[in-house]
């Protein structure tokens, strides 16, 4: 017996010193990548290679697709391409207003159908070919051939006049009041149309721009690593030199080693650090601050008011499940409190949202009453998920614990994410969860996107909801030009959507962003969401 | 043997074209639309049943079938649909990546795992064979997602002498592209930095995955070295005086391991496809992390092409596998 013991232990000390022996040969081989700029700061050998005052390293969780601005619809692609264009206009700070960019100034038609921009001379692409009015054309008319995503927003553009090489006309086919703010979003970012000698196959430089940059922004891609990383650096050609030169989107998917990444200062800002973690993140690590922001990002439930369970159909059965929700217990239990309970569908920090709009709150009798009133009993619901949002597991669990207090049952369904677009497309859900957000400064962007009947299914209406006087409010809404004007036709439609529940508004997330405490000059803006300003960022 | 490789070389054609028709078939059937992931959260029909015909999605599904196959004989696996890349390109970036951490995962497997294997063996039940035992099943029983991010705080954080992930520092090169494999590179063209960063990210993530692989290697050879000396031509070679490290190794270790390398190519092939914990955690730019994200962007065309490239691997390695057993049993030479 004692034999074995004493084997057992040497069994340990064996497997210890396999790992250390390991891990100590690795030291000579560390010492010579110290950076050599800046040796003073590191006293000891360290494996952690902190990064220089004019780089900025930004740990990403997952490569992205394609860069090209006229394919990708998806924001995080865009943190990468953002900084490398430039767009007619900008959004400027913390506004979620459009600001002069690369038009100088503007004006509209009284009828809404001619914007004429006035560019700023002066702005040269990274290559060193001035901006001009025929490049902004080309930009708009290589969207429109390419037919993809992007497309669909500028289907209103019917034409695109270069009036001068600093002047340029988009004639619209009808009026179309957020146009301005679609212009400022990344796929109004204008390409070089040098792109051209790089097309292949007719593609029209969308296998070149998948994975290269070609705009006159302040950056240019230089380096692309594949599951590794991105790189950029300044276009030499900006008017104005930022003080970071280098720029890394260094992909780490696992979310512990990009805390210990940031906690060693080997990366300035970490993306994918979840919420649980921030919290002792926050409290824990001295040289990291937690930047909180209010966001446009909601988070909410659709109820499928026409292909789903009949009884849906009644809203007041919809009421109740409004009613059935505990806010403020979900958003503790699924945000540790980083959210806001929505009061309507537009959110708190966007124009037209309304502060005296009704909000639904946790009321079980009201909702048990609610139900009896519509004489529903043994209601059973499916609620369908999928794994793309790390949260939604608890969130359909707190859910399903709402319902049940009120007799609701409801089945858990859980699918692929690509599989679960295709099934609310088709209507083929009782309720589902979802998240918005704009992609650019309009109440529209919720308004008409979510409500109007012509929009079923994907395109934004997933709750198959339709009102005669809701579309008519918010068709108008979207031609009339007058800002007062359309925040009083929104209003009135969102107390009838309010009132009517085709959805469950749930919460607003907070922007929350573990940053280095050297970083300075960050500035969320709501509108650009996981877009940094890095031209304005210093260490 | 040049037989025996153009008889195994015949059938790969037939198992190549299964593979490609099942997948083909499975990943269509999964209901789906790669279109509606590429247009973005809104869209509406007319868009997506233009981007739709552009990715050729609107053709009857064996035609679809039938385009991709003529592609692949001409060696084209096709355009990435999350990417908007030759899937080639991609394929030729992650898979050496891949190659290099589980060969060098194996090499430590094989180093460490076959000594504890004959230790266990030729002790058994004693102390010896125990710590073995014990030492390998804990290596199997840890969740790599656990050691290794044990791993990453002990060596990374709290000692400060290993990097936390990826295959190079920042700031340093990467070789120029020979075979893609950063080790075998750099020393090619003389990288010694490269060579040495390389090296030096390599370490973590090799005993990790390598210490999960230890028992399938060590077990295997311990129950075989065992089989093997209770033979009789071993005890014949016993009572001809012959023994110690003769005995062990030329007649016993030799025998024993033929049913070891059946098991060994099959644990390295699973693990081309299969690393994907290991990469995650280690940031490792490789196939498995590239096909997660592939599957969840039903991205078909890079799926088909990573299925391929792994059933080439499978197919490669029991053709190894096989001539390894040709070269190790003389009676199958016959």
């Amino acid at each position: 017996m004692k034999r074995k013991w004493l084997s057992l232990a040497l069994g340990a000390i064996l497997s210890m010193s396999v790992s250390l022996a390991a891990c100590s040969n690795s030291a000579p081989t560390q010492a010579p990548q110290a950076e050599p700029a800046k040796p003073a700061e590191q006293p000891a050998p360290s494996a952690a290679q902190k990064t220089g005052s004019d780089t900025l390293v930004v740990a990403i969780t997952s490569d992205q697709g394609t860069l090209d601005p006229a394919v990708t619809m998806d924001n995080s692609a865009w943190k990468i391409t953002y900084p490398t264009y430039e767009r007619l206009v900008e959004y400027d700070g913390a506004s979620t207003e459009a600001k002069p960019g690369l038009a100088r100034e503007w004006s509209v038609s009284p009828d809404g159908l001619q914007w004429t921009f006035q560019l700023e001379e002066g702005h040269t692409f990274a290559d060193g070919t001035p901006v001009t009015a025929e490049a902004v054309k080309f930009t708009f008319d290589r969207i429109l051939k390419i037919k993809k995503g992007p497309s669909e927003v500028y289907s209103v553009i019917k034409e695109v006049k270069v009036e001068s090489p600093t002047k340029v006309t988009f004639v619209l086919t009808n009026n179309f009041p957020p146009f301005l703010s679609t212009l400022a979003a990344n796929y109004g970012g204008i390409v070089n149309p040098k792109v051209k000698e790089k097309e292949q196959n007719g593609d029209l430089g969308q296998g070149f721009l998948a994975g290269n940059t070609m705009g006159s922004g302040p950056y240019q891609l230089s380096e692309y690593k594949k599951g590794e990383y991105f790189k950029l650096t300044v276009n030499p050609h900006y008017k104005k030199q930022p003080a970071i030169k280098t720029v890394y989107f260094k992909i780490t998917p696992d979310p512990t080693a990009q805390r210990l990444q940031l906690e060693q200062g080997e990366v300035d800002i970490a993306e994918g650090i979840p919420v649980e973690q921030l919290k002792s993140l926050k409290d824990s690590a001295q040289g990291i601050e937690l930047i909180q922001k209010p966001s446009l990002f909601v988070d909410y439930v659709y109820i499928n008011t026409s292909k789903g369970n009949p009884a849906l159909q009644n809203p007041k059965v919809r009421q109740a499940l409004s009613y059935a929700v505990d806010y403020e217990g979900l958003t503790d239990a699924v945000q540790e409190g980083y959210a806001t309970q929505m009061r309507g569908p537009i959110p708190q920090g966007l124009w037209g949202h309304d502060d005296n709009a009704f909000q639904y709150k946790h009321d079980v009798e009201k909702a048990k009453a609610l139900l009896a009133e519509a004489g529903v009993s043994n209601l059973t619901l499916d609620l369908l998920y999928s794994d793309n949002k790390p949260w939604w597991e608890t969130e359909a669990l707190s859910l399903q614990a709402f319902f049940a207090e009120i007799g609701v049952k409801v089945n858990l369904k859980k699918i692929a994410y690509a599989t679960s677009r295709e099934m609310i497309d088709k209507g083929e859900f009782d309720l589902c969860l979802g998240v918005w957000s704009p992609d650019f400064g309009d109440p529209y962007m919720f308004m008409n996107y979510w409500f109007d009947s012509k929009n079923f299914g994907l395109a934004g209406n997933r709750a198959f909801y339709k009102n005669d006087k809701v579309d008519s409010l918010i068709r108008r809404a979207a031609t009339v030009n007058d800002q007062a004007e359309r925040t009083k036709l929104y209003q009135e439609a969102q107390k009838i959507v309010i009132e009517e529940a085709p959805y469950i508004y749930l919460y607003q997330k907070d922007f929350l962003l573990p940053v280095s405490k050297n970083l300075k000059g960050f500035v969320y803006n709501p509108m650009l969401e996981g877009i940094y300003n890095v031209q304005d960022m210093s260490k | 043997m040049k037989q025996l490789i153009a008889k195994r070389l015949s059938l790969v054609v037939f198992v190549l074209f299964g593979v490609t028709l099942l997948t083909f078939l499975l990943s269509h059937v999964i209901p789906g639309d790669p279109a509606q992931m590429m247009v973005g959260q809104r869209a509406n029909e007319e868009t997506l049943r233009e981007v739709r015909h552009q990715l050729g999605l609107d053709q009857p599904i064996w035609v679809q079938y039938f385009t991709y196959l003529k592609g692949l004989l001409a060696g084209d696996f096709g355009l990435s649909i999350r990417t908007q890349k030759p899937v080639i390109d991609d394929l030729l970036t992650f898979f050496p990546a891949t190659f290099e951490l589980v060969f060098f995962a194996f090499l430590l497997a094989l180093i460490v795992g076959i000594p504890i294997g004959i230790l266990s063996a030729v002790r058994k039940d004693t102390g010896w064979d125990h710590a073995g035992r014990i030492f390998s099943i804990a290596g199997v029983s840890t969740p790599v997602f656990w050691s290794g991010l044990v791993g990453i705080l002990l060596c990374y954080k709290i000692l400060g002498i290993l990097p936390s992930g990826g295959r190079l520092d920042l700031n340093v090169a990467a070789p120029t592209k020979i075979t893609g494999l950063y080790v075998l590179d750099s020393i090619l063209t003389g990288n010694w930095a490269a060579l040495k960063n390389s090296l030096w990210h390599l370490i973590l993530p090799t005993i990790v995955l390598s210490y999960a692989q230890l028992a399938v290697i060590s077990r295997q050879v311990r129950a075989s070295m065992l089989e093997v000396l209770g033979q009789e031509y071993i005890r014949t070679a016993l009572a001809n005086g012959i023994s110690g490290a003769v005995l062990l190794f030329r007649y016993a270790l030799r025998n024993a391991l033929i049913p070891t390398v059946t098991v060994v190519g099959l644990s390295f092939g699973s693990l081309l496809g299969g690393a994907v914990v290991t990469e995650t955690i280690f940031g490792w730019p490789g196939m498995g992390k590239y096909v997660v994200d592939s599957i969840a962007f039903l991205d078909f065309p890079a799926i088909m092409g990573f299925t391929f490239i792994i059933a080439v691997g499978y197919v490669v390695i029991n053709l190894l596998v096989d001539l390894t057993y040709y070269l190790l049993n003389p009676q199958i030479r016959q």
